[in-house]
């Protein structure tokens, strides 16, 4: 490739992997980032510190306990002093406190047989306390006449059968990191030209605005399409997660995906003055962003009023096609739309983005 | 000449205090958006699973099964819709047209007449972690409540408390910690930027050719962002009183002291990146890369440090979110004692001392000749 173009380009390529810093960011960091995350989250509870308060003699109250350390949910917490001081003071986060006079006595006259106190503070790790202990604790209790019958589940669940927190959580890392590094790299070059003053010289340079447009975007575009395999490969030899589908759904995907990000990282720095600036715009989308992509929380238990900003966020449906794709092999009905929507979204800002630059130009 | 002096200090943290107020978009930025994101996300994210679309397959077609229906219905939890004709479950799942599909199979109401189990198959999509495993917590309220409806109970062995949050209230889990998160990430990234910036733009040659020392120049780097990151808490904490109606039941003095602590650690491991980096680009990806996300993810905001392998429960021992996490939450719910809160005090003020020196040290290193 020859002329201004391609100078401009290998300038562009050059000033971001010239640091051999940059280069460790760039290509090595991300992938250690996901091992360290998919290694670290679970979104099972465990290792909840479970405190039982009751008299050596209640064989009833420790049969339950016993049955719930075995179940490997619990770990034991020395019963010292008041339950709700243990539970205050962050020593337990459940304690199982027997009725007095004995679970046995309690259950005969048709009281519940013990209290059970969940620190709830976290609430989503409170509700599991408590499924955890009832379903752990029930088969060591006596039945009471009757006492099967009743509606009763049979779950399977599909796709992640064990519900390994890394199949789920990867694909949203991989998501956060793309975004991380394709977004804030393109909006911090143009901001720095126009903090060094070098912009000027860029402007007086032989260059058109779709070329000047181009060469400032293209090289983000291409590193992270070369961070898209790096991680996946990450995805798949550290934590085994599934890639059902086909690779080209993931590529399209990727591209459209990085494109997005590009173009917005493009247009926060057309309106940034500073890299700080810069910076603090591309985290004021981001972080939002973020968190309503449906890496953690889902869009749908949102208010309406916050949930409709899912359909603007490109994060959401690159999400979406990643779980569609790697974990439920890619039903190409919910791949065409995320993908469909990608491309319209990265189309919408590559016109703004045309339109600002074209603008800060005259 | 001394080696710090007070008045100069104060100079320095003058001059950055311009460039801050000179910048009104870095300004607003650092005071509105804490306050409006505890907002936003305490308004946005909600633990608890309203409305989870789901289906039901009726294979009984009995009073029972529509009865089941509607204490499914009723719990709130999930919307129930009926399923294309001649859809499979897996189809469904396979669509993303429901997250759980429950089956009642044929004979569900002989089952209970004669007093036996009647078995309902639910088929939930793994693919979402979070929805799959919080209904699946719901699953036993729902077993509960259809047989309080459908059948005798049993009287219940384990009767449940939850306490400090009695009613389960999500943001009561979130907006405390989101205090933290959000100071954690804007105080690294401001920073982060200063020192860099002085490098990149050549300024740093002037600022050392006056009589500052380096002791002078870091703290008057810092002390301007420590006023922005108490004014921002400030306005946080108004939120969150107000508008959430969060009670306190801690004590302030010491929730003040925890909050000075905890500023120290991140805005010298701000500092100490951008001692490191000397480029704005690099600094910037540092201090994402070392900042917001762990400070997101392995803090305990969402995923209990409990939970995670021991490996990681030891090493985000070193991150002071974690510690500033727990103090938020217990300071707001729980107001237990000085004593309970002594080890993550501790932590704190050690790693905001090694990181301050590290960051001094590295300074002092740079500027030999």
């Amino acid at each position: 490739m020859r002329g201004p173009l391609a100078a401009f380009l290998r300038k562009e390529l050059t000033q971001a992997l010239r640091d051999p810093r940059m280069r460790l960011l760039l290509l090595v960091v991300p992938v250690v980032q996901l091992t360290i995350f998919g290694l670290a989250l679970n979104s099972e509870v465990r290792n909840i510190r479970l405190a039982v308060y009751a008299a050596p003699s209640d064989t009833l109250a420790w049969q339950a306990a016993r049955a719930a350390y075995a179940s490997g949910y619990f770990l034991p917490s020395p019963a010292w002093g008041q339950p709700f001081d243990r539970l205050r003071a962050g020593d337990a986060d459940a304690a199982l406190v027997a009725a007095p006079g004995g679970m046995a006595l309690a259950l005969a006259q048709g009281r519940p047989g013990a209290q059970l106190l969940i620190d709830a503070t976290n609430t989503v790790k409170a509700r599991a306390i408590e499924a955890y202990l009832q379903a752990a604790a029930a088969p060591s209790l006596p039945q009471p006449p009757g006492g099967s019958a009743g509606v009763a589940f049979s779950v399977r669940v599909h796709y992640n059968p064990a519900l390994r927190s890394p199949v789920f959580l990867v694909p949203g890392v991989m998501v956060m990191v793309l975004l991380m590094v394709t977004m804030i790299l393109s909006s911090m070059s143009l901001a720095r030209e126009k903090e060094m003053g070098t912009w000027e010289g860029l402007l007086a340079a032989p260059l058109s605005p779709w070329q000047l447009l181009l060469g400032k975007t293209l090289p983000y575009f291409l590193l992270g399409m070369a961070d898209l395999p790096l991680l996946l490969m990450a995805a798949k030899t550290f934590f085994d997660v599934p890639i059902a589908g086909p690779l080209w759904m993931l590529a399209l995907g990727g591209a459209s995906f990085i494109a997005c990000s590009v173009a917005l990282g493009t247009l926060i720095s057309t309106a940034a003055r500073s890299q700080q600036q810069a910076m603090l715009g591309s985290f004021l989308f981001m972080f939002p962003a973020m968190q309503l992509s449906g890496l953690m929380f889902p869009v749908e238990n949102m208010p309406a009023f916050i949930a409709w900003t899912a359909w603007l966020n490109p994060m959401f449906y690159f999400m979406e096609l990643l779980r569609n794709v790697m974990l439920k092999g890619g039903a190409p009905a919910i791949f065409w739309r995320d993908f469909g929507m990608l491309a319209a979204l990265a189309a919408l800002l590559w016109v703004l983005a045309w339109r600002r630059m074209s603008q800060t130009l005259n | 000449m001394s080696r710090f002096a007070a008045r100069r200090a104060w100079a320095i943290a003058g001059k950055e205090w311009r460039h801050i107020l000179r910048d009104p978009f870095t300004l607003g930025m650092a005071l509105i958006m804490p306050a409006l994101m505890v907002v936003f996300f305490g308004f946005a994210i909600d633990f608890d699973m309203k409305g989870i679309r789901a289906q039901m397959v009726d294979r009984d077609h009995s009073p029972a099964s529509r009865e089941f229906g509607r204490v499914l219905s009723a719990s709130g939890f999930v919307r129930l819709q009926a399923p294309a004709p001649g859809e499979l479950p897996l189809t469904a799942l396979g669509l993303g047209r429901a997250k759980a599909v429950f089956t009642v199979q044929p004979g569900f109401a002989r089952s209970l007449a004669q007093g036996l189990r009647a078995t309902v198959d639910v088929d939930l999509d793994g693919s979402d972690n979070q929805t799959a495993t919080t209904l699946s917590a719901y699953l036993a309220g729902f077993q509960q409540a259809a047989t309080a409806r459908l059948a005798q109970p049993p009287p219940r062995a384990l009767a449940a408390r939850y306490l400090f949050n009695p009613e389960l209230s999500s943001r009561f889990f979130i907006v405390p910690a989101m205090l933290a998160l959000v100071l954690a990430i804007l105080c690294v990234l401001l920073t982060a930027m200063t020192v860099a910036r002085e490098w990149e733009t050549g300024s740093m040659e002037l600022l050392l050719s006056t009589p500052a020392q380096p002791l002078d120049i870091i703290l008057g780097k810092l002390l301007p962002y420590l006023g922005l990151g108490l004014a921002a808490v400030a306005a946080v904490y108004v939120f969150a009183r107000t508008v959430f109606g969060l009670p306190f039941a801690g004590s302030h003095l010491a929730f003040l002291l925890a909050l000075l602590l905890f500023l120290l650690p991140c805005l010298s491991q701000g500092l100490l990146i951008s001692v490191l980096a000397r480029q704005q680009v690099v600094a910037m990806q540092l201090a994402m890369m070392s900042g917001m996300l762990p400070n997101f993810l392995l803090s305990g905001f969402i995923f209990p440090v409990e939970s995670m392998p021991r490996f990681f429960q030891l090493a985000t021992m070193i991150l002071p979110g974690r510690w500033f996490v727990l103090i938020c939450r217990d300071a707001f719910l729980k107001g237990s004692g000085p004593l309970d809160l002594a080890l993550p005090f501790l932590m704190l003020a050690l790693t905001g001392g090694l990181l301050l020196g590290a960051a001094l040290a590295r300074f002092h290193k740079d500027l030999e000749p």
